[in-house]
């Protein structure tokens, strides 16, 4: 009898301990990038007397955001470099050559965060950016993440600026001729809860 | 940006450190034997090379992150070694061809490493595209090579690797015209140095025993994979055309034609001069619609006058797709202007 009592305690307190760690997995409401309300562009120098503007089209991600422990947040964005796209196709192709991005030898330009800190108005998130086949740590800071309920979708949305050098990730020093080595990336992203 | 000073200082290290050292090794040896000859071939295009290459500052990365950097970093070393061991004496016949081929097979699969090529996500190829596709690039390499090696032995003369060095400086000049300089710029130093221990070699020929297997087989051999390189990266990872790379690689296989009937027995000066015209044809045709397409594409952008109907004041706005829109907004604006006035 005190087994079988003994069983039904640790069965008990298991059950507990499952459902709480469930109940805490939940507290982190997990997002898709959504690609029709949301923009990677960009702008670099152009013989440093103006800008050229361009954007990603094909980007995809990942947040998860825990209201209650944000340090426990997560976001991870993928961009194919291939979708360049500068309003003009001869200097799209351009870009995806070896020169400039090799978009046949590094398709992809991806972050992923390793640490996120709240801060007023939206967070701090440090993270591994890979561009060119170099990987590199910066800490971007992503305003927003008032979420939205829209025909009972919820929605969160985040906005940030980065600024990079392209020498730094590999670029040929010799092929950033009259292009900027400074990129400025603008990223307006809306998450869509799954 | 195409740096021509550059270019031409490249050029000319290239080519002045590869002469340097076959003459000055026919200089140390003066009874020279086959192996010595290709050994002294081997190293100074070695030579050559590094010193073109640091002159032209490409940067390249250890270990290699790109198709360039394997194919200067890789595959042209082990053309070089496998060249130095195929030109002893004592090594077979069949010994110096195994590794040849072997080199052949494995040269696709080398610059394709890491490349979306063989990622095998989904809008890429499949496995069995891919390796249908390395292998026959492979087996046009092994065929290239064989055909300029037997024309080699059947006919010799200095003229076979001067076509590869014509064919090699073409393909990185249609490889620059199609947007990817430093790939194109690559090919400089290759030609140049094959030229000049080509040049040389027949020199320090001359001077020892006509007979002597002047290092010819070593100059194709590292000629042959040099252009083959420049090519593959050219198209696979740059904006080069299938059939442009095809007509590149396959044009120095035009020497054959001194060898019908009618031109056989011309002398050696005709022969080398007319194995050289035919091979820069079909080349001046390629470069002359490779530059036709720059024109047309790239020249815009770099904000070349007179390349472009657009006006100078828009070269980044002014390519084919957005030409007819300028087009359509000024006839556009003429009815406007007509409804207006009306």
């Amino acid at each position: 009898m005190r087994r079988v009592s003994t069983i039904a305690c640790l069965a008990l307190v298991s059950g507990l301990l499952a459902f709480g760690s469930v109940n805490s997995a939940s507290a982190a409401d997990e997002y898709d990038y959504d690609l029709v309300h949301s923009s990677v562009s960009f702008k670099a120098r152009h013989l440093d007397i103006s800008w050229i503007h361009g954007r990603f089209n094909e980007v995809s991600g990942k947040f998860s955001i825990d209201r209650d422990q944000p340090a426990k947040s997560t976001f991870a964005l993928t961009i194919q470099v291939a979708s360049v796209d500068t309003a003009n196709e001869a200097r799209d192709e351009h870009l995806r050559q070896p020169d400039y991005f090799d978009a046949k030898q590094f398709p992809t330009i991806e972050f992923k965060s390793t640490k996120v800190k709240p801060i007023k108005g939206g967070y701090a998130v440090t993270g591994d950016f890979t561009m060119h086949g170099t990987t590199k740590e910066v800490t971007i800071v992503l305003m927003g993440g008032k979420e939205h309920d829209f025909k009972k979708v919820k929605r969160v949305a985040f906005s940030t600026e980065l600024s990079l050098k392209r020498s730094d990730f590999g670029f040929d020093k010799n092929a950033i001729g009259p292009i900027g080595d400074e990129a400025l990336i603008l990223i307006d992203c809306e998450g869509v809860r799954k | 940006m195409p740096e021509p000073l550059l270019y031409l200082k490249a050029t000319a290290a290239a080519a002045i450190v590869s002469a340097t050292f076959v003459l000055a090794m026919a200089g140390v040896r003066r009874s020279a034997i086959a192996t010595w000859l290709n050994s002294t071939c081997v190293l100074a295009i070695g030579v050559g090379l590094a010193a073109g290459y640091s002159v032209l500052s490409l940067h390249l990365a250890w270990p290699p992150r790109n198709g360039l950097d394997r194919l200067l970093t890789i595959v042209v070393p082990l053309a070089l070694i496998i060249e130095l061991i195929s030109g002893v004496e004592r090594v077979p016949r069949w010994v110096a061809w195994f590794l040849r081929i072997s080199l052949t097979a494995t040269i696709p699969r080398i610059l394709l490493h890491g490349s979306v090529y063989l990622s095998r996500s989904d809008n890429d190829w499949t496995l069995w595209q891919a390796s249908l596709a390395m292998a026959l690039c492979g087996a046009l390499l092994a065929g290239a090579w064989s055909l300029l090696s037997c024309l080699s032995e059947r006919s010799p003369g200095v003229s076979i690797p001067l076509a590869l060095c014509l064919s090699i400086q073409c393909a990185g000049l249609t490889v620059m015209l199609a947007g990817y300089i430093k790939g194109g710029a690559a090919a400089i130093p290759l030609a140049a140095a094959l030229v000049a221990t080509s040049i040389g070699a027949k020199l320090v020929s001359k001077r020892t025993s006509p007979q002597t297997n002047i290092g010819w087989p070593a100059i194709l051999g590292i000629g042959v994979v040099g252009l083959f390189g420049l090519l593959f990266i050219g198209r696979f990872f740059g904006r080069l055309s299938t059939e442009r790379a095809i007509v590149m690689l396959l044009a120095p296989l035009l020497c054959w034609v001194t060898e019908t009937s009618l031109l056989r027995d011309r002398k050696p000066w005709l022969v080398g001069s007319i194995r050289l015209v035919f091979v820069a044809i079909p080349l001046m045709m390629v470069l002359a619609v490779a530059k036709h397409d720059f024109d047309r594409d790239m020249g815009p952008l770099l904000g070349v006058v007179g390349v472009s109907n657009v006006s100078p004041a828009l070269p980044l706005t002014g390519d084919i797709s957005t030409k007819g829109i300028f087009r359509r907004d000024r006839q556009e604006d003429t009815q406007m202007i007509q409804t207006t006035s009306k």
